[in-house]
């Protein structure tokens, strides 16, 4: 038996600790003749070092990422792993949509509560034969900065008669498609952009009787607007929260039930 | 556990040259390597990495199996299955007939080396 040079040893230990850098189901079955391997191109005089030294590391690189790939895609990528996390994700998705859309339409819908009465009542006033400019309270609420509620009356064909609320110096009147809704089923609830930055949450009643015509009642939409953001934001956060939560309950998971052979 | 499905051509070079090398008969880690590395081997610097993953895989698929395992249970030999054997033979004659074109083409001299 020939004893090998002890530079070859050294190597020869050195590529073991570095075998120690696979994957463990990889290194059990493989380590012993990979070292093998290793040893027998050691001693085979027709391959220098200078072949052989960079020829092994450029392999452990290459090789080491492949079978750590390897392990990674037969770890996660079990079809009962990955249903249970689209699964999961359908309902943390779900959730999250529902926790965004449930106070998004309660606050929409609570943002015209005083509205339906203000127009409700102006409407009964008109009916009575009030006179438009006794009606509505006076005042000039500027729609672009103030969140007051405020009343407008117009003619039959959509023309303002009295109003609280200007924007531009003007009383805004909303498109007439809404007023030929509102004639048809006696009343509508919108929300209005008379300009770009300004969305109003308007109740638009049907006057009837003497002089008929119609009544809207507003309100500037941009507090309700914010806290909407803010439960968007909230429920995003979950979402994301619960997404980071699966992501690490699977990779935990597909880790202490992966395959424990090569 | 072998899955018997063999891979699309064209095959990976160091696939190629395990099954080549294999086709001789049964041999080892080292001796698969030296064959590789040799020009009618296919020429691929198979390093231990690579050889015993494209093992594994090649095991898994069902074109080499271990015949035996050396008293010190280090050396490890393998030998082609037969769909190893009808799957290098099939890359061989598509290797074949693409020298053959070339040959046609005049990019090979005939009579030179294919």
């Amino acid at each position: 038996m020939t004893q090998s040079p002890p530079r070859n040893n050294w190597l020869e230990r050195l590529y073991a600790v570095a075998l120690r850098l696979y994957p463990p189901p990889f290194r059990e079955a493989y380590a012993p003749s990979m070292r093998q391997t290793f040893r027998d191109a050691l001693k085979d005089r027709t391959l220098s070092r200078r072949t052989l030294i960079p020829l092994v590391l450029r392999d452990l690189a290459i090789s080491l990422a492949k079978e750590h790939l390897a392990m990674l895609r037969e770890t996660f990528s079990r079809p009962a792993l990955l249903c249970n996390a689209l699964v999961l994700t359908g309902l943390a998705t779900g959730l999250a949509f529902a926790l965004y859309s449930i106070p998004q339409q309660v606050l929409r819908l609570g943002a015209n509560d005083p509205q339906i009465a203000m127009a409700d009542d102006l409407a009964a006033r008109l009916e009575q034969g009030i006179a438009p400019a006794e009606a509505v309270p006076a005042g000039s609420i500027d729609l672009s900065h103030s969140l007051t509620p405020f009343l407008i009356a117009y003619d039959d064909q959509g023309r303002p008669l009295a109003s609280q609320a200007q924007l531009n110096g003007k009383t805004p009147t909303p498109p007439s498609g809404v007023f030929a809704n509102v004639r048809q089923h006696g009343e509508d609830r919108i929300s209005w952009q008379p300009r770009r930055d300004v969305r109003i949450a308007a109740v638009i009643q049907r006057v009837n009787g003497p002089q008929p015509g119609f009544v809207l009642a507003g309100r500037n939409m941009r507090e309700v607007e914010s806290r909407e953001a803010l439960v968007g934001q909230l429920a995003g956060l979950t979402w994301i929260g619960m997404m980071a939560v699966i992501l690490v309950g699977t990779a935990v998971f597909g880790w202490y039930t992966r395959p424990r052979t090569a | 556990m072998a899955t018997g499905t063999a891979p699309a051509a064209p095959l990976s070079p160091a696939v190629f040259a395990i099954l080549l090398s294999l086709a001789e008969g049964e041999k080892h880690g080292y001796l698969i390597m030296k064959d590789a590395r040799a020009p009618q081997g296919g020429g691929v610097q198979l390093g231990p990495g690579t050889l015993y993953g494209s093992l594994d895989r090649m095991m898994r698929d069902g074109l080499v199996e271990e015949s035996g395992i050396s008293d010190d249970e280090r050396r490890r030999y393998y030998r082609l299955t037969n769909l190893g054997q009808s799957v290098l033979a099939v890359e061989l004659e598509r290797l074949d007939a693409a020298v053959a074109s070339a040959r046609s083409l005049g990019l090979i001299p005939h009579g030179g080396r294919s």
